[in-house]
């Protein structure tokens, strides 16, 4: 190829490149408005109303004004249990900050005899929702437990961790970027 | 649509990365083909693959704990925790690169002809890249209503992971099979054109673009002015 018809297609190339982004441009932000309900990083948190196993219900819309985790479990998951500790430690230190936790059980898949004592053998002191029906795992597309969602003040999902356990550092850096 | 479905469950997440990490390996197996015909020596080839990729895990690491001091200082188990969230993605990559750059400094690797040798293991990564977005649902395409959208994330969107996918396979098979006269680096910069146009061209699909100045679409910036570089450079090469 000469050298001119070269620069010729590199130049055209380049304009073309400028012309696309200049069409392409995203006025209306729609990509990232936050409003889709999805299980997903910078979408809405799906809601749900839940009853935990003392028979409160719990609405996960009701909480916003607060950073909320929402940790997906269950008693026969290992990792599940081996995080539950730092999500309470964390949640001792920032409650009174406006931080929530959500700790849904997967009793779909799960022993509801089991529950009651896992939650004294681990002293846990937040709010544990049951998801009999399975409708929690539904919307949140669930696929590996444990799954947990940090949801910030205004009800989206900021960051999603499949897999666990989650680290008191991954916990504690999360809470405390959601709660400034 | 089944297929899809199948392969998502299968490499959900945290699984998706087994993705990566075999376009990793395949990526290294296809540049041992042809590193030989871009000068570059076995060793030389897997050391610099290897060393930098260490440097990637280990710096991202050091530098995520270094920047959040205080959350490690009350929970020192967290320094060796398995969440790959605890990681600071762009300190990793800078690792990689100060280490290949000391590597070939001191073994007197040619640049040029390093990156050239590499650049098969880079386009299988981004084959590899696309697959693993394409298991966990991330780099989604933008709402549309055209016969092949797919469902996800509570809308019909363009599979935006499956176009990338496609645009990376070609790339690959087309800098493997092409042959052209090679003059040193013209290799790696033909990849680094061809990537950064169907980067820029397929970010306008995208439906979870980082904006900039009141709509513009940051990634297509950035793949912009990897094009223009690689373009004047690979004027000048062919100059030379």
């Amino acid at each position: 190829m000469q050298q001119i018809q070269r620069r010729i297609i590199y130049s055209i190339l380049i304009l073309a490149g400028l012309i696309w982004i200049n069409f392409s441009t995203d006025h209306n932000s729609e990509s990232t408005n936050g409003q889709i309900p999805a299980p997903r990083q910078n979408f809405l948190a799906p809601d749900f109303s839940l009853q935990t196993i003392e028979g409160e219900t719990i609405q996960l819309s009701g909480l916003r004004g607060n950073v909320v985790l929402v940790n997906l479990w269950a008693t026969w998951c290992p990792p599940c249990r081996a995080e539950m500790p730092a999500i309470q430690k964390m949640y001792e230190e920032y409650k009174d900050d406006g931080f929530m936790v959500i700790a849904v059980n997967m009793t779909n898949q799960d022993e509801i005899n089991s529950i009651q004592p896992f939650l004294q053998e681990y002293e846990l002191t937040f709010p544990v929702p049951l998801d009999t029906s399975g409708e929690v795992a539904k919307y949140y597309n669930l696929r590996s437990l444990p799954s947990s969602y940090f949801i910030d003040r205004q009800g989206i999902i900021r960051e999603v961790v499949i897999g666990g356990p989650m680290a008191e550092a991954l916990l504690r850096t999360r809470i405390e970027s959601l709660l400034k | 649509m089944i297929m899809l479905t199948l392969f998502q469950n299968f490499f959900s997440p945290p699984r998706d990365l087994i993705l990566v990490v075999a376009a990793i390996w395949l990526g290294s197996w296809l540049a041992e083909k042809r590193a030989e015909r871009f000068g570059l020596g076995l060793n030389d080839l897997n050391n610099i693959i290897y060393y930098p990729l260490l440097g990637f895990i280990l710096g991202g690491r050091v530098l995520y704990v270094l920047e959040n001091l205080p959350a490690f200082t009350s929970d020192l188990r967290s320094l060796v925790s398995l969440n790959i969230s605890l990681f600071d993605t762009l300190g990793g990559l800078v690792t990689a690169l100060l280490v290949a750059f000391i590597y070939g400094k001191q073994r007197e690797v040619p640049f040029w002809h390093a990156l050239d040798a590499l650049t098969p293991l880079f386009a299988s990564i981004f084959i590899g890249l696309s697959l693993a977005n394409l298991a966990s649902g991330s780099a989604f395409g933008m709402e549309t209503d055209l016969p092949w959208a797919v469902t996800l994330w509570g809308a019909t969107r363009h599979p935006s992971q499956v176009y990338a996918f496609f645009a990376s396979l070609l790339t690959l098979l087309f800098l493997w099979f092409y042959k052209m006269p090679l003059k040193p680096g013209t290799f790696f910069l033909s990849f680094s054109a061809i990537t950064s146009g169907w980067l820029l061209f397929l970010e306008a699909f995208r439906g979870d673009s980082v904006l900039v100045l009141g709509g513009f679409r940051l990634a297509q910036i950035a793949s912009w002015f990897v094009l223009v570089a690689a373009l004047v450079l690979l004027d000048r090469k062919y100059l030379e």
